[in-house]
């Protein structure tokens, strides 16, 4: 055609300057599969270390355990990762693993029979705390840091209300079971962490809805044209997100034979920084569970090394911290280069931007 | 006021080999130019050429990748706007760089006000001053303490020339100051008292009526290279345009041939309708046709386009789809209607930044690729290149993120985008609009054939000759309603102009 | 094109109405309040008052500076938990331990300020989980000071700073008179101006010469002298340290912004609001607690009074908007016709 040919003349820069970048991206290893198997690579360094200074530690029985244990933040990162996703944050979900826990143990009060319905029962009222966060978000428009924070405060008060503080049931003994029985000698949490892994990956990745979370994290507006479903996608992500964590807090009461008002909370942090080091961006669009799930083995390995070392809370919230700021750091970095990259040939500022609002100082 | 040498012989500013790209595109390749004491030299171009990028260069914005910038010989590299200023190069920015929540006077002695002895700015000291100050620049009628916000478009853009006048610059850079101002005369006599002073002006602009006003002399870029540098008197306006398209303005929108369909009923047809910035607008759009809408800056065209695309909710009057009554409650119903929007904001609202050029594609038909909601990659790759393919991209560039791709493609894949969900009736706003001149063919032949197959179109464009030869009848807009509408055969730039600026002409068929 | 200028000077007491708003509240809720708790209108009970009422009050001023600045931080209750853990530990053990204590947690403050800072402004990390990463690191360091409730404060402190001067005036209240001044003068200051510019329109902010970046850095700064402030003062309150400060405190730092009426959007709001806010949740706390409210129904209504001021701020803000939109829209191109 001669216009193809016209088009191709006057811009030869274009042809040449972009082939890198698609040859990069074309193949297998997309970037944020990179950043995953580099956060595994630094777990097992970090392991390998840790075995060369401490030889007894590493023990195969001592890497199922980390494993095991990894499996309340493989689960609940999942649900924090789908609302980053989408550019949000979820901020109730170590309030909601404790609630789930409670609901179970309270329910079961160490009969198996009562499992039947008290599964149902404590996945829906964790799925419901969810939705409110997700209404809240897609309908009132309040920013997903107030909106699952003030939803997790008041959650802790009606829990607080209902159990007056102090409850520390039995669980049912199927589900101390499950977090301790082995199947041809793999422990069932390790299984159980592969099953979420495949699962979680092919929901997120493969998925038409899945596609749509990204599109949304990635613009907002765009995504209002072409019509997505913004805001039954949202309250999907937080419900789901809230799924997860009853899930996970199911499990840590499992774990733990009992449940707390405050076992949840030690995951909530940790479950936004592993999808941060997962390579997710936290303003949307980016990111997938394979980084999450690296991430949160890191943590997991990670903080049993705090605990061989016998750090205090202190040092552990430091590290958790410092963490959070340092994945940020080393993700900022790269979206800078890629900026640069992609600036607008023109660089046009916004045109709406003169139309505002107003104060007077 | 220091005396300065106004003898043109050495240019007070003089760039040579300037180059800067931004990743895979070049902004300016290889410009060399001097602006001389005393002269306004026009610098003309396409959106899209490199105007923004020279003029962010020369204010310390951008860092130039290379080449050298001497001001009064010495070497000139500013790091940041202050610096730029205090060596004398002043800038009014296209884009207007005033806070709206901030006063007037406040607004003018940015960013460092004077202070009193304990630091506190001296309010009444600068409203003072402010008031002198715009007197002298003949802006009358208006506070200095004034929110900005508060202003009329007009006003701010004054308020932002008379700041970028006050630092008495050697060197003045002018960004379209006239793309809301009315009033020209008044930015041409300021200009006419600076260049008294010895002052260097470039003026940019796309209109060449006031760079032969203004000008001896003028550059324009295309595609950021320098194609021209000449004194105006020997180019005729042809010449220059041809220059600056890289083309004749004349043989290259595809040859009319419409099919429109008078017997159906319209396509898409509004009554009486308004909403917060439409005002009683009535239009009707049969099958086949491309409606042209023509309007300035801000008269409602973008507030139209969102009602009809169902992101702004209609408070009176009807739309109706194919004679039936229609209510457009968001993007989602004007989709199932047929309606599909080709918006204004590329970057923000076209494109998934983070997506691949295929995924952008395809999101908004992507069920249709899924089965059990799982998507399947051979449909989706099926899909995707039928879509592309209609709009002639090259397969290679739709598996790489979006962003990779120069501002032409991506328009290219929110047209893809738009055809694969087969509309009834596209809305394109602006849909050239920094886009290459390759690309711009293929834009008006898919929008022809688009037509010529029983779609029907709204198209606004800033290009008023994209306009008069695609389009088959074209309405105006001025201050948020229609004020005329102009049959094919009467299309003109000339005349589209005058309409879209407020003059009442009598033309035949008003609406 | 060029539009009237008949609404020029329409509306200059804007911002006022909202913190205008705040206070008549703050005044109703005060009067149900002192209906409720007679010795809410003495001295004693006006002197309580604010002492409850001021380090809400401080920490929020610190935080309404980073809003209007048009950023978020999380690290308010990080930095009051070390402020706090410090003086419970160290001013019993410093020479002038009053003053030297303040100093301390005001340089505290102010480093973990310039770290956000540096980080948000100087390598782009969004605010938002980069002060939760500061705010975690804040809580553990906290927690190495004092791994568990106790410590003790200064006698001087505690007793001093929640008295009365003169007999009738708390100090308290002179505290917060001070704020307010300092507010007033620095909205003034060349600084004062650029915050607004910057939470209005960086880019444009960025185009007139405002050192962006640095007015972000000096933001968080001046807002983590205020937490530590705030620390310093909840120790003269509570008169022990405790590591732990709850996340629910968080929600009420927002929750007084929100209501002042700043914008989260940023650009728009002022300190003064932001301390009425603080002054009408801590009136709300001991209202519910006068009536006789089990403490788990705090919790619940915290999280309501946030979403409510949150919801309050859109809708003053949809307001606004409703009425602007019939200006024209801007845009950057212009017609290429002869």
């Amino acid at each position: 055609m001669e216009i193809a040919g016209t088009r191709l003349s006057n811009r030869p820069d274009m042809e040449n300057t972009a082939s890198p970048k698609v040859r990069f991206t074309v193949s297998a290893l997309r970037p944020e599969t990179i950043t995953a198997l580099l956060v595994l690579l630094a777990t097992t360094l970090m392991m390998l270390i840790m075995k060369a200074l401490n030889p007894t530690f590493g023990s195969l029985e001592q890497i199922a355990a980390i494993l095991t244990t990894s499996i309340f933040l493989v689960v609940a990162s999942y649900g924090q990762g789908l609302v980053i996703l989408l550019g949000g944050i979820d901020l109730s979900i170590g309030v909601v693993m404790s609630i789930g826990g409670m609901i179970i143990a309270g329910l079961t009060n160490g009969s198996n029979q009562a499992l039947v319905w008290a599964i149902p029962v404590t996945l829906l009222s964790c799925i419901a705390i969810g939705l409110v966060n997700g209404l809240g978000v897609a309908f009132l428009k309040v920013p997903p840091f107030i909106m699952t924070l003030a939803v997790a405060t008041a959650a802790f008060g009606v829990a607080l209300g209902l159990t007056a503080g102090s409850s520390q049931r039995t669980v049912a003994p199927a589900l101390q079971q499950l977090m301790s029985a082995r199947i041809t000698g793999i422990p069932i949490p390790i299984l159980l962490i592969g099953c979420s892994l495949i699962g979680g990956s092919l929901l997120q990745s493969r998925t038409a809805e899945g596609r749509k979370l990204y599109a949304i994290g990635s613009s907002v507006a765009a995504a209002r044209i072409v019509g997505l479903p913004i805001e039954a996608l949202t309250i999907g992500a937080y419900g789901m997100s809230g799924l997860c964590a009853s899930v996970a807090g199911i499990l840590l009461a499992g774990y733990s034979s009992g449940a707390t008002l405050d076992m949840g909370d030690p995951y909530l942090m940790p479950s936004i920084a592993a999808v941060v080091i997962g390579g997710a961006s936290v303003t949307g669009g980016k990111g997938n569970y394979l980084g999450t799930f690296a991430g949160a083995i890191f943590l997991s390995a990670l903080s049993t090394i705090i605990t061989v070392l016998s750090l205090s809370q202190g040092w552990r919230n430091i590290i958790q911290g410092g963490i959070i700021v340092v994945a940020l750091t080393l993700q900022t970095k790269q979206w800078y280069l890629q900026k640069i990259a992609n600036r607008p040939l023109t660089g046009q500022g916004s045109p709406n931007r003169a139309l505002s609002q107003n104060s007077k100082v | 006021m220091v005396k300065r040498d106004v003898s043109s012989l050495t240019p007070i500013l003089q760039a040579t080999g300037v180059h800067k790209r931004y990743g895979a595109t070049i902004a300016l390749e290889d410009l060399s130019f001097s602006l001389y004491p005393g002269e306004v030299c026009g610098l003309l171009g396409e959106n899209g050429a490199g105007k923004s990028t020279l003029v962010k260069i020369l204010s310390g914005i951008v860092v130039p990748d290379a080449g050298e910038i001497a001001l009064e010989g010495q070497a000139y590299q500013p790091h940041n706007i202050v610096d730029a200023r205090t060596r004398g190069v002043s800038t009014a920015f296209q884009e207007l760089s005033l806070i709206p929540t901030l006063s007037i006077a406040a607004n003018l002695f940015l960013p460092k006000p004077k202070v009193n002895a304990i630091g506190l700015v001296t309010i009444r000291a600068i409203e003072e001053l402010t008031e002198t100050i715009l007197k002298q620049h003949a802006v009358f009628d208006v506070s200095p303490s004034t929110l900005v916000g508060d202003l009329s478009l007009g006003l701010r853009q004054r308020i932002e020339i008379v700041r970028a006048m006050l630092r008495e610059p050697r060197v003045l850079l002018l960004d379209e100051p006239t793309a809301a101002i009315a009033d020209r005369e008044w930015l041409f006599g300021l200009i006419e008292s600076l260049l008294a002073r010895g002052t260097a002006i470039l003026y940019i602009t796309h209109r060449l009526d006031e760079v032969r006003r203004l000008c001896k002399r003028c550059v324009v870029l295309r595609n950021g290279r320098k194609v021209l540098d000449a004194a105006l008197e020997d180019m005729t306006d042809d010449q220059i345009f041809s220059k600056m398209a890289g083309r004749s303005v004349v043989e290259t929108y595809p040859i009319r041939e419409s099919n429109i369909d008078e017997s159906a009923p319209p396509v898409l047809a509004a009554h009486k309708a308004s909403a917060a910035g439409v005002n009683d607008v009535t239009f009707r759009l049969r099958r086949g046709e491309i409606l042209g809408l023509a309007a300035l800056e801000g008269q409602g065209q973008s507030s139209l386009f969102r009602v009809l695309a169902g992101l702004v909710p209609l408070k009176g009057g009807s739309i109706e789809v194919n004679g039936g009554p229609v209510r457009l409650r968001s993007p989602r119903s004007a989709r199932a209607a047929g309606i599909i929007l080709v918006p204004e904001e590329r970057k923000t609202e076209g494109i998934f930044n983070d997506l691949s050029t295929a995924a952008n594609i395809s999101i908004p038909v992507i069920n249709q690729a899924a089965r059990f909601n799982f998507i399947r990659n051979r449909k989706e790759r099926q899909m995707v290149e039928r879509g592309a393919s209609r709009v002639d991209l090259n397969s290679r560039y739709l598996w790489p993120n979006i962003n990779a791709l120069s501002g032409g493609n991506q328009q290219k894949t929110i047209l893809a985008r738009s055809l694969l969900a087969n509309p009834k009736c596209l809305l394109l706003f602006d849909p050239t609009r920094g886009v290459d001149v390759g690309t711009k063919q293929i834009i008006y032949q898919v929008i022809r054939k688009f037509a010529r197959e029983g779609g029907a179109a709204v198209f606004y464009s800033t290009e008023l000759d994209e306009l008069v030869h695609l389009c088959d009848r074209c309405l105006v807009m001025y201050r948020n309603a229609i004020v005329a509408e102009v049959r094919q055969e009467e299309l003109t730039p000339h005349l589209l102009l005058s309409l879209a600026a407020g003059h009442k002409i009598d033309v035949h068929g008003t609406a | 094109m060029v539009m009237s200028m008949k609404q020029a000077s329409r509306e200059k007491g804007r911002p006022l109405a909202s913190s205008l708003f705040a206070a008549i509240l703050y005044v109703v809720m005060f009067v149900i309040y002192s209906i409720n708790a007679p010795s809410a209108i003495t001295l004693g009970g006006i002197t309580d008052l604010l002492n409850n009422t001021i380090v809400l009050a401080i920490a929020s001023a610190g935080l309404t500076l980073i809003i209007l600045a048009a950023e978020l931080d999380l690290s308010s209750v990080g930095v009051i938990a070390v402020s706090n853990v410090l003086v419970a530990t160290v001013s019993t053990k410093m020479p002038a331990g009053t003053i030297g204590t303040l100093l301390l947690v005001c340089l505290v403050g102010l480093l973990v300020g310039l770290t956000n800072g540096w980080l948000v402004a100087f390598l782009g990390l969004q605010s938002l989980a980069c002060t939760l990463g500061t705010m975690i690191m804040c809580q553990g360091i906290a927690l190495v000071i004092l791994d568990a409730p106790g410590g003790e404060v200064a006698a001087f402190i505690m007793n001093r700073l929640t008295d009365t001067v003169f007999g009738m005036i708390p100090v308290a209240g002179l505290i917060l008179a001070v704020v307010v001044l300092a507010w007033l003068l620095f909205r003034r200051t060349r600084l004062g101006i650029a915050i607004y510019a910057v939470g209005t329109d960086a880019v444009a902010s960025h185009l007139t010469g405002i050192d962006v970046k640095g007015t972000k850095l000096r933001v968080f700064a001046l807002a983590g002298v205020a937490y530590g402030l705030a620390g310093y003062l909840l120790s003269a309150q509570t008169g022990t340290g405790d590591p732990r400060v709850s996340n629910s405190f968080l929600l009420y730092v927002f929750a007084a912004v929100a209501i002042g009426g700043t914008s989260l959007g940023g650009g728009r709001g002022g300190v003064i609001g932001s301390v009425i806010g603080a002054g009408i949740l801590t009136v709300m706390q001991k209202l519910l607690f006068a009536v006789g409210v089990a403490d788990f129904y705090t919790n619940i209504f915290s999280g309501l009074i946030m979403v409510v001021a949150i919801l309050f701020g859109n809708l003053s803000a949809i307001l606004t908007l409703h009425q602007r939109m019939p200006l024209t829209r801007h845009g950057d191109r212009g017609y290429s016709a002869q």
